[in-house]
């Protein structure tokens, strides 16, 4: 069991796997260091997720060996993966939420005292000491619903290596995470390397792997692409590897004029989410809202279309006061919101590609007696599907059977069949892989065309920079700067200093 | 892995594999199966059940659960009752002597109202759906205790009788049958109509996508509150009209009028597919699972199987029926939530097109 740093800790090799009428993976080879930080990307649907699932024994492969520190590990079962040091932590991070964070570190191997009460002392003083032995200051007692996103991750990673494990995988861990609080999660993983520690990280954020990895290794329609140090590829190399062919980034051509105001806000506010907010959405243009986690846009497009309170203040739509008091009312009115969590709000997973299309127009395709007329639904559907290029079998199969990026194109279809006449897109490219990014933004450069009036709402500057003809930065609560399009304002260096130091600072950065 | 493949498939439409087999094997198993006095009796015992199965599913398919049928139908049936007898009937005091048909309508109308409380409750009140209708099915059974002082109340010989109890009582001829309640037509109208609204309504739609994920419902421009209480108004409705059919079919309204139905209910809904979880459904393997618990409880009569033994076959069966649920929902998930889309080539359908997405 002598470990020599730098040799493989994980050797899958030549693996292959067959789900019903789909190849997953073909002779697919994947190894880990000791003490590396190795990325594994890829496509939604390249097969990543069903190489961790083998490695982790939730599936077996159809053929192929899986070694663990040069032990050849026949008959992969989560039990002998847990066993052999293999841990993975997931983006949703699996706790109970009300209890302390004490507790869910020993959950099932709690101390106890005579006749089997929980030794709470004992219990917090040992979750508290090795939490800080690696270098982590939480209070333990603290409830874990009382913990940040990045907590959480930390805390489940702490609980990994708690339990000996020696190998981690990380599930896109910085989906979920404010940008400052990435490079907390970042911090502490890389301190856990020195420590020995070896990771698996998955990620479609690419700018992550050069920060983080060692090596990556690139998977493409189940197959292996290779695997390369970091330091000797460019970015560029990278998503070339990943997509097969060279994609530029997509950059929205500049509408030289842009039509009437559509959507107008004046002085709109509301408490703990924002105030004063004074904005107006042209016909044709493309708005980016960005800023710091909580600090307004988001808010304001959920606002907006009646998922939150929309607060005080006059707002119109066409002119006509808007006030929705539920998103149908939006929608009525011709305002459509692409929501930010995909599975909990965009998609229904166990209903049919046609039934998720056509859900908010259903109502208006119907014939005597309010029957469905099928024929101009499928119609519909199928106009949709062709010019969004949403890959799936049949419209009926069910959106859950879908990759990301085709769910996200569904959830894009949707909003459109609406006709709005404001769209606005809440983190619209989250989760979704390069290709599929050009062309949901595509998709949106064409709605534009036929005069929407589109906001995005992101964090991802490079592309709002690419894709909007104004982006508007919100610092806690309040419109900080706008940035037009064709100055040279607009550079992602000053979009960061007004997103994270409002106006005053963004000045400061200038001069 | 084929087993895999067909899963779905063969877990969609069980119930006609299994209808076929138990008729077979009771057919073999007794004499008295296969004739018209007992194939009538089976029809007309999963007339009441499917006309409350139908509003049941209805509920099921958003995500809730209805525990108060089997009390609202036994009350909306009294109260029907009670306002029908004339003031001279030796009931609560003397009733009210309302013409039948507008009686018929009252009870109707009193299912709808019961299912709108319910609906409310939940919906405005943010309360729990199970503990609400668990309720109702308490206080509906109590007041029904209440009035009728645990008395059965038999209203046979009033003028309009025979206008009130048409739905349980008329039959019509048929070759080889013979006489078949109008209730079973009812039943299959019933049926056909909930189909209709299922799958070519907008409600339909509406209902399945408020059970399969209600925030992206909501999202995405549904009501979801106001169809929750329409299916609950659908549920109480069709709850009551089982209790006219079941009244007529009897006679009378005897205070335990529906007692213990409710798990037969749930039953015939899960065998036919419906989850629990919501969602998923259809009407046809419904109306499936109806005609097989009919079946097994006449066949288990005829076999002379002792009653109590019968009710450890029904628990039996409600086992299974959530063990199929419960494969039903572990096969139709996705096989891996990354599988290759394959550029151009689409694969096959992975696996589950079949499932609950026809539209």
């Amino acid at each position: 069991m002598a470990e020599v740093s730098g040799g493989n800790v994980v050797e899958m090799a030549n693996i292959y796997k067959t789900f019903p009428g789909v190849k997953a993976l073909s002779d697919v080879s994947f190894d880990v260091r000791q003490g590396e930080i190795h990325a594994l990307v890829g496509k939604n649907g390249a097969g990543k997720s069903t190489l961790m699932s083998i490695l982790t024994g939730l599936y077996p492969p159809d053929s192929g060996t899986i070694k663990v520190r040069g032990e050849v590990i026949e008959h992969m079962s989560t039990h002998r993966s847990q066993e052999a040091g293999i841990s993975i932590v997931a983006q949703h991070a699996r706790f109970v939420p009300g209890l302390s964070v004490a507790e869910n570190l020993f959950m099932g191997q709690m101390p106890t005292v005579q006749g089997g009460f929980v030794d709470w002392r004992l219990l917090r003083k040992d979750a508290s000491e090795r939490l800080e032995r690696l270098g982590l200051d939480i209070d333990v007692r603290k409830r874990m619903e009382e913990m940040t996103v990045a907590e959480r991750q930390l805390i489940e990673i702490a609980r990994a290596l708690f339990a000996d494990a020696s190998v981690i995988i990380l599930d896109e861990p910085t989906a979920p995470l404010p940008k400052h609080e990435v490079a907390m999660l970042f911090d502490f993983v890389r301190r856990q390397r020195e420590a020995g520690a070896s990771f698996i990280y998955i990620s479609h954020y690419l700018e992550e792997v050069f920060e983080i990895a060692d090596r990556v290794t690139v998977l493409r329609n189940g197959a292996e692409v290779g695997a390369r140090d970091v330091g000797d590829i460019t970015q560029a190399d990278l998503i070339h590897m990943i997509s097969g062919e060279n994609v530029e980034r997509y950059v929205r051509p500049r509408r030289e004029s842009v039509g009437d105001a559509v959507l107008e806000i004046k002085g709109l506010h509301r408490k703990r989410a924002y105030e004063d907010v004074n904005l107006i959405l042209h016909s044709g243009e493309v708005v980016g809202l960005t800023g710091l986690e909580g600090s307004g846009p988001g808010e304001l497009a959920r606002g907006l279309y009646a998922l939150e309170e929309l607060g005080e203040g006059e707002v119109t739509l066409d002119g006509k006061p808007f006030h929705p008091s539920h998103p149908s009312h939006a929608l009525e009115e011709g305002l459509a919101y692409l929501p930010r969590d995909r599975h909990g709000l965009g998609i229904v997973a166990i209903r049919s590609v046609s039934n998720n299309i056509t859900m908010s127009v259903i109502g208006q395709i119907t014939r005597w007696l309010g029957l469905i007329d099928g024929g101009r639904e499928k119609g519909l559907v199928k106009g949709f599907i062709d010019k969004l290029g949403i890959k799936t079998p049949s419209p009926k199969t069910l959106v859950e059977n879908l990759s990301g990026g085709n769910q996200q194109k569904v959830v894009v279809a949707k909003l459109a069949a609406t006709e709005p006449k404001v769209l606005l897109l809440d983190e619209p490219t989250q989760g979704v892989d390069v290709q599929a990014k050009v062309e949901i933004l595509r998709i949106v450069d064409q709605l534009t065309e036929d005069g929407v009036a589109v906001a995005i709402v992101s964090d991802e500057l490079l592309e709002l920079i690419d894709t909007c003809d104004r982006i508007v930065v919100f610092y806690r609560g309040q419109i900080a700067r706008e940035f037009i399009k064709g100055t040279d304002e607009m550079t992602p260096a000053r979009l960061l200093a007004a997103i994270e130091g409002g106006a005053g600072e963004a000045a400061h950065a200038v001069a | 892995m084929q087993w895999r493949r067909y899963a779905p498939t063969i877990l969609d439409n069980l119930i006609w594999f299994i209808l076929v087999g138990v008729f077979i094997f009771f057919v073999l198993g007794t004499d008295k199966f296969l004739t018209p006095f007992n194939i009538v009796n089976i029809l007309s015992a999963a007339a009441v059940l499917g006309i409350v199965v139908v509003g049941q599913t209805f509920v099921l398919i958003t995500g809730n659960f209805d525990l108060s049928q089997e009390s609202t139908l036994g009350l909306a049936a009294l109260v029907g009752l009670w306002i029908f007898v004339p003031a001279a009937a030796p009931y609560f005091g003397g009733g009210l002597g309302v013409p039948p048909l507008l009686s018929i309508v009252i009870i109707l109308a009193m299912g709808v109202f019961i299912g709108a409380i319910i609906g409310a409750l939940i919906t405005y009140g943010r309360m729990n759906n199970f503990i609400v209708t668990l309720a109702m099915l308490l206080i509906l059974r109590g007041l029904m205790l209440y009035f009728t002082k645990g008395n059965s109340v038999n209203a046979i010989n009033y003028e309009g009788s025979d206008i009130f109890y048409w739905l349980g009582h008329e039959t019509f001829t048929l070759p080889w049958l013979g006489n078949v309640p109008v209730a079973v037509p009812t039943m299959l109208l019933v049926f056909l109509i909930a189909h209709i609204v299922l799958t070519y309504r907008r409600f339909g739609r509406d209902i399945y996508a408020v059970g399969g994920n209600k925030t992206a419902a909501i999202a995405s421009g549904i009501d979801a509150d106001k169809r929750v209480r329409q299916v609950y108004m659908i549920s109480g409705f069709l709850a009551a009209l089982a209790g006219l059919v079941l009244a007529g079919r009897v006679a009378s309204v005897q205070v335990n009028l529906g007692e213990g139905y409710i798990f037969t209910i749930f039953a015939a809904a899960v065998i036919g597919g419906v989850s629990l979880q919501g969602g998923r459904g259809k009407m046809l393997g419904v109306l499936g699972g109806v005609l097989l618990l009919s079946m097994i409880d006449r066949g288990l009569n005829l076999m002379r199987v002792e009653v109590f033994l019968q009710q450890v076959v029904q628990g039996l069966i409600i086992l299974f029926a959530m063990f199929i649920d419960a494969q039903r929902v572990r096969y139709q998930a996705p096989v891996a939530e990354d599988q290759p889309e394959g550029d151009d080539s689409a694969p096959d359908a992975p696996a589950t097109t079949g499932g609950g997405a026809a539209s």
